[in-house]
């Protein structure tokens, strides 16, 4: 039932010469929670919009299954979408909102009670079938329109930011339960955000979006783990990038990010092609202790600096420091029960080479 | 808390004054006076001894000549409302969804542009376009598509393209406004469940925007239902409409009260539709749905 949905080439030029999306491709799996992460105004709802059809592609081609579906009009596309304003019909009741999708494919109407039932059973809106949207809380109205979607059964879903409006509990609540709806249906959904926690925490695929071009599609572990660009690394959690000449060292080659900050790189990279060289560095990935020498150089933490200020998160420990060098880093430390480093004071960091991660520019 | 709050009410109360003085003078005044004339025997001015009488309503019952008139006012504003309607509401739609500027600019200039000329000099035009010898039946001739010309003037049809010509503007504006406020997106969403674009307009748009086709329909029928102008000139007194009668009855006939009367019918018309366009607006927003 699922189905697979290739975007080959797709650019979208708007009157007036805005490129809002500019050559991207993705091959969206039958089955996949499939995200487009990116900041404001970067084509995430352009792209959408394509594949729902509403909007037709400048350039480029939208497959459904193998087969053209680039100027198949909306709808004729059997496809469902959760709008970023839910976009509910306000002159009809909750249950004929919901009804209307089935009501469109002729079915009998018997058989449209039963659906319409067992619809808003699952989004646990039983009893509301004869209210109208406006007497909904935003919670609710956001659970008609996902009802009013997955009821016909459609062979991909498109969600643009649906819990955009809700507070961060019941969000968290409805991230669940989409989730699991999509598990259960075996739907392919294409998840709009611009909350990269969200999308982290549900995608299969993330596909980070910037200024209409994708800068990277992969697993959650592989977009926060390794970011190919400085854009990817930057908007997805907190990183430290450092920027600097290669250099040869001791034992492979290294960074020299000025001021005599010497980065070793992973072996497994020697042939990084550009004589300047972009590295990111994970605050979880570096360690903090006291500045004593002794157990400083024991475990190998040859990197000194100064704590500027020190942000107890409960679960981590958020530490902000200038090395001697001059760099500012941003250091995540577990609470591990530990004293917490004051600011002011002198410390030693240390990180393996295997967590930097040399980015394209 | 009403110690604070009486000061504030009477401030607003002054604030309102004018303005409803002006309403007491110039509209229920009148309005009362007229009401007031229908049931006396004549003119108290100028008879001193008049009385109360429903002779003028009886003599509207009885003679069906007065029902006549006014039953082809009616109709006549129907129908006016009715092709002012059916041209007026895809062109409302058009102007609502354009996506340009200039054309959006270049509509709304069609359609406000006839209403900067006299409602005179437009029938005028109109006359000639539909007279015996007008344009549309010189060129109807020379085709040889008909051989005696078309009866378009001096009877019902002529009066009603007149007035749609006149009242479409009215109907325009309203239903831009409506259909304006209409999210796109609920077409949109409409289509991707499944509808037509025909099929989204029917479920989605008509009946989001039936509040403003009320409006405009009650505007439009209470306007043509008292033109008088365009009824005269088109109608070349072969049809007879509620306010030419009245206009008769005051400056031929000098009956005052029964002018009074019919006029009481008119504004009666208007009101009746009023409550039924309210009524209809309750329904249609309320609590009950539109299927
Ligand atoms: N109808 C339009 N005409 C012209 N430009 C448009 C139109 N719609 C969107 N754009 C532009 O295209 C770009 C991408 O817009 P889009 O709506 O896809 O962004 P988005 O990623 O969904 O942003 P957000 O997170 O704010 O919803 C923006 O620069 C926007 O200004
Ligand atoms: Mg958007």
């Amino acid at each position: 039932m699922s189905a697979n949905i290739e975007i080959a080439g797709v650019s979208k030029i708007y009157d007036g010469g805005v490129r809002a999306v500019d050559a991207i491709a993705m091959d969206i799996r039958p089955g996949e929670f499939f995200s487009l992460l990116g900041p404001s105004g970067c084509g995430k709802t352009t792209t959408l919009r394509m594949i729902a059809g509403f909007d037709s592609p400048s350039a480029g081609e939208i497959r459904l299954d193998g087969a053209d579906i680039t100027h198949v009009p909306a709808h004729k596309r059997d496809m469902a979408m959760v709008f970023q304003n839910y976009a509910l019909f306000p002159h009809r009741t909750v249950a004929e909102n919901v009804a209307f999708g089935l009501r469109m494919r002729k079915i009998d109407k018997a058989t449209i009670a039963t659906k319409v039932k067992a619809a808003l059973a699952m989004v646990e809106l039983s009893g509301m079938e004869d209210r109208k949207p406006a007497q909904l809380s935003g919670g609710q109205q956001q659970r008609v329109a996902l009802a009013r979607a997955i009821v016909i059964s459609p062979r991909v879903l498109l969600c643009d930011e649906p819990l955009g409006a809700l507070d961060k509990k019941l969000r968290q609540q409805m991230q669940f339960e989409l989730k699991q709806l999509q598990k259960a249906l075996g739907l392919t959904l294409v998840f709009v955000t611009h909350d990269q926690e969200e999308a982290l925490a549900m995608s299969d695929r993330i596909a980070v979006m910037n200024a209409g071009r994708v800068e990277q599609i992969g697993t959650p572990v592989e977009i926060y783990d390794q970011p190919r660009t400085c854009f990817v690394a930057d908007f997805i959690g907190d990183t430290n990038i450092f920027r600097g000449q290669r250099v040869t060292m001791d034992h492979g080659i290294g960074i020299a990010a000025g001021n005599g900050l010497l980065l070793a790189l992973p072996d497994n990279i020697a042939a990084a092609g550009s004589e300047v060289l972009s590295v990111a560095l994970r605050p979880e990935k570096i360690a903090v202790a006291p500045a004593d020498p002794v157990e400083a150089r024991s475990k190998g933490m040859s990197t000194r600096g100064t704590v500027e200020s020190t942000n107890f998160l409960g679960g981590a420990v958020l530490y902000r420091l200038v090395l001697d060098s001059g760099h500012r880093v941003l250091v995540q430390q577990p609470n591990s029960g530990a004293p917490l480093h004051p600011p002011g004071q002198a410390v030693a960091l240390g990180w393996r080479p295997a967590d930097l991660v040399i980015l394209e520019d | 808390m009403p110690a604070t709050s009486a000061p504030r009410v009477n401030s607003l109360a002054l604030l309102i004054l004018p303005s409803a003085l002006l309403f007491a003078l110039f509209f229920f005044l009148p309005i009362g006076l007229m009401a007031v004339m229908s049931v006396l025997t004549g003119n108290p001015v100028v008879m001193p001894n008049v009385g109360f009488t429903t002779k003028h309503y009886a003599r509207m019952g009885n003679d069906s000549y007065y029902l006549e008139v006014i039953w082809t006012t009616i109709r006549i504003g129907l129908w006016t409302t009715l092709a002012a309607l059916v041209i007026g509401y895809p062109l409302a739609h058009w102007m609502a969804r354009i996506r340009s500027r200039t054309g959006h600019a270049l509509l709304l200039m069609a359609v406000l542009a006839p209403m900067l000329t006299g409602i005179v000099v437009r029938t005028f035009a109109w006359m000639t376009l539909l007279s015996d010898k007008g344009v549309i039946n010189q060129i109807l001739t020379s085709f040889g598509l008909i051989t005696k010309p078309l009866q378009l003037m001096y009877n019902e049809t002529g009066i009603i393209i007149g007035l749609v010509h006149i009242y479409v503007p009215f109907m325009v504006l309203t239903l831009t406004g409506v259909i304006g406020r209409i999210d796109e997106r609920l077409e949109q969403a409409a289509e991707n469940l499944g509808a037509s674009p025909w099929r989204a307009f029917m479920e989605v748009t008509l009946p989001l925007s039936l509040p403003g086709i009320l409006a405009g329909s009650l505007l439009v029928f209470a306007l043509a239902i008292s033109a008088y102008v365009t009824p005269i000139l088109l109608g070349g007194f072969q049809i007879m409409t509620l306010p030419i009668l009245i206009y008769q009855q005051i400056s031929a006939n000098f009956n005052v009260g029964f002018a009074a009367a019919l006029g009481m019918v008119l504004l009666a018309i208007s009101l009746i539709l009023v409550i039924a366009y309210n009524h209809m607006l309750g329904l249609v927003s309320g609590q009950r749905g539109l299927q």
